[in-house]
């Protein structure tokens, strides 16, 4: 029993960011799908894409949604989502550490992957010294 | 606990996918695994502390170990550097 995980983002952030981790760690740890929001999409259709995406992703575990941008139309409808009766957990700040670093705590239960995932992405913006 | 130097001898040097690699071969040990370089230490069995360190080819870093299984564990890390990785060079 895992948990899931749902990219929720513009354009294919979501899509690169899953190849991206594929090419780093190899097999994924956990089920991650992905979904595109593209300027001037149905966006009741993507809700009930994201629903019918959620169903399929829960093991009984519930599912992580990532979302790029907080307040955005991606992260909006991750909002909804509370209604469709899986547990979730909604993370906004999507970068390719907060992924990576959720795949490497795939033994975790949603409540902790959200902070693990908030974590790994705040972790990986650096200011860099040189 | 024991210590020792490891220099970085594959060219990319510590980069996301061996640090992947060498999340997985650590953790099934036991033992703690910090890596420090630049004054940074790092818990090794983290991909992001490891990413943190930014260690390049030629990089001497410091690795401690400690733990019940220190011993395999140091050289199960000092093998994933002198190997490269399995990568080509």
């Amino acid at each position: 029993m895992a948990v899931g995980i749902l990219l929720l983002t513009h354009g294919g952030i979501g899509q690169a960011l899953i190849a991206a981790t594929r090419g780093v760690v190899g097999p994924l740890s956990l089920r991650v799908a992905s979904l595109a929001y593209n300027n001037g999409d149905d966006v009741l259709a993507l809700e009930n894409s994201a629903g019918r995406a959620l169903t399929d992703l829960d093991a009984g575990e519930g599912v992580l949604v990532l979302t790029d941008v907080y307040g955005a139309t991606p992260s909006n409808v991750s909002a909804r989502l509370v209604s469709h009766g899986v547990a979730i957990r909604r993370v906004s700040g999507l970068n390719l550490p907060m992924l990576l670093r959720v795949l490497n705590y795939a033994d975790q239960p949603l409540d902790s992957l959200a902070q693990i995932a908030a974590s790994g992405a705040r972790t990986g913006v650096v200011i860099d010294a040189a | 606990m024991i210590e020792r130097d490891i220099e970085i001898i594959n060219r990319l040097g510590l980069h996301a996918r061996a640090s992947a690699r060498l999340v997985q071969a650590l953790a099934p040990f036991a033992s703690s695994v910090q890596l420090t370089h630049r004054g940074r230490q790092i818990n090794a069995k983290s991909i992001m502390g490891l990413m943190m360190l930014a260690a390049g080819f030629g990089s001497v870093i410091r690795a401690s170990v400690d733990g019940p299984d220190e011993e395999t564990a140091m050289a199960t890390l000092v093998d994933q550097f002198e190997r490269r990785f399995d990568e080509a060079d």
